[in-house]
């Protein structure tokens, strides 16, 4: 059961090395971030009053990234289960003694993959962030503001991509899968650029801060704060997408 | 081998298949055969397991395809119609990758995705990428792929379908060469394929068995009538 899970998995993540749009992902990726990294420099070499508190809300705190992040987990996901149901690779899959929920995790822990690879190059940035002194192996800055973002990007990472797994088992397009889930997410992480006047402590704010992914990261993550309110929203959402594709997929046999 | 009782399959109000049972007794090759839209496909998918019947039950090998989809999906051997295939992978990866699908292990792989490579005549093919393929090889990689875990029971949906005749010969022997060792399922239009490979024949009409014996019968009933005869009177279709 194990093998065919692996075996997967390792054509999913595979795959991805096989199509154009990974590598286009990749680059905007790492050069939009490689920007923003070079920007937080900026500012952490600034003399006089210019300046910066919080190395990582300049890199993931704003419109600037998410805008850019907005497109990737769509671009990952869209292929995953639109294109074998439009070109009928999809028959040979579940064919296959091999179970729904096997078929959905495989290929989700395969765009999780191709994700976190996606993080992995920005890791050279970390010892600068954390103005890490080479001799005595310490950091300078406190580092715990790189450690939650990292792990809140993980977090909102998962989300987003079982969302777009979801939406990729509604459609036969991969186009139509890439921008429904796209306008989904796009719920999402809009609603932290929208800052009326309000109340902080009204019940609206509260919502909004509830839902909004970049006002997750502006106030905790990029601040070294983990707060298990945005923690098990994004696990939540997670696993109810996930069970959504499963049901998806189950409900292929019976129409 | 295979045991189908009373499948009716409904895609909304239009009735696919409609109270079709059957026996495939094993080491048979049975000839599956019906106009289009008949519903050979759709019962070939129940049988599979890619649909689920509305009421009824198959089985294969004693193995319920709804109550027992995994271990009755492991005794199956199934070419889709068209058999689609991942056109950015190479002839070997994809057996490969298919093999660990099946849960045969490393070095059950390798026997089993050579022995495959070799009986359909792939060995020279086996480094290109499948979209590159022509029909005919393509049809093979299914076949392999079908061959693959060596299970009891073959299901083939027109694997003679856009091929060549050259092509068409190469696959009928080897269908009668695995007719041996396997129990097979296969659906065709060609009714001279059926005279030369099976020994058997279930025929469908809109959704409903026909007609449904040996082929030694026909022959022995019909005094000179051909298949065709037979189908063309079923069928009510004149060609």
């Amino acid at each position: 059961m194990m093998r065919a899970s692996w075996s997967l998995f390792r054509r999913e993540f595979l795959a991805y090395f096989l199509s154009p749009i990974a590598y286009v992902v990749l680059t905007v990726f790492l050069v939009v971030t490689g920007h923003l990294f070079y920007l937080t420099l900026e500012l952490l070499t600034a003399r006089g009053h210019r300046g910066t508190e919080w190395p990582m809300q300049v890199m993931l705190g704003d419109e600037r990234f998410w805008l850019v992040f907005l497109f990737i987990p769509p671009l990952l996901t869209m292929r995953l289960l639109a294109e074998e149901r439009h070109t009928g690779t999809l028959e040979m899959l579940m064919t296959a003694p091999i179970r729904d929920w096997q078929i959905v995790l495989s290929k989700y822990l395969a765009c999780l993959a191709f994700y976190g690879l996606l993080w992995l190059p920005t890791l050279v940035y970390v010892p600068i962030l954390v103005d890490l002194d080479w001799q005595t192996g310490k950091a300078r800055i406190d580092p715990w503001p790189v450690l939650t973002s990292y792990i809140g990007v993980l977090g909102a990472g998962a989300m987003f991509l079982a969302l777009g797994l979801f939406v990729s088992s509604l459609v036969r397009s991969q186009l139509v899968a890439a921008l429904v889930s796209l306008v989904l997410s796009l719920l999402l992480i809009v609603a932290g650029f929208w800052r009326p006047e309000l109340d902080s402590a009204s019940f609206t704010y509260q919502l909004i801060h509830f839902f909004s992914v970049p006002l997750h990261f502006s106030r905790d993550f990029t601040r070294g704060q983990i707060d298990t309110r945005n923690l098990v929203l994004y696990a939540t959402a997670t696993l109810f997408f996930l069970f959504l594709t499963v049901r998806s997929l189950e409900s292929r046999r019976w129409r | 081998m295979i045991h189908v009782n009373g499948l009716t399959k409904y895609f909304g109000d239009y009735a696919a298949i409609q109270d079709v049972s059957f026996d495939v007794p094993k080491g048979t090759v049975v000839g599956f055969l019906g106009p289009n839209g008949a519903g050979k496909s759709t019962t070939m998918r129940i049988l599979a397991g890619y649909l689920t019947a509305t009421t009824g039950s198959a089985t294969i090998d004693g193995y319920d395809v709804f109550w027992n989809p995994l271990e009755a999906r492991r005794r199956i051997g199934y070419l889709p119609e068209n058999c689609p295939l991942y056109p950015e992978m190479r002839v070997e990866e994809y057996l490969y990758f298919r093999a660990g699908l099946k849960g045969l292990s490393h070095a059950q792989s390798r026997t089993r995705v050579g022995f495959g490579l070799e009986r359909c005549w792939l060995t020279d093919v086996r480094r290109q990428l499948i979209g590159t393929l022509s029909k005919g090889y393509r049809q093979r990689v299914g076949l392999a792929d079908a061959l693959l875990a060596d299970p009891p029971v073959l299901i083939l949906d027109e694997p003679t379908a856009g091929l060549d005749p050259a092509q068409i010969r190469e696959t009928r022997k080897l269908i009668r060469e695995l007719g041996d060792q396997h129990t097979i399922l296969l659906s065709t239009h060609i009714l001279p394929e059926v005279e030369m490979t099976c020994d058997s024949v279930i025929l469908i009409h809109q959704g409903r068995v026909a007609h449904s014996s040996t082929l030694a019968a026909i022959r022995q009933h019909s005094q000179g009538r051909s298949l065709e005869d037979l189908f063309v009177h079923i069928t009510g279709t004149e060609v």
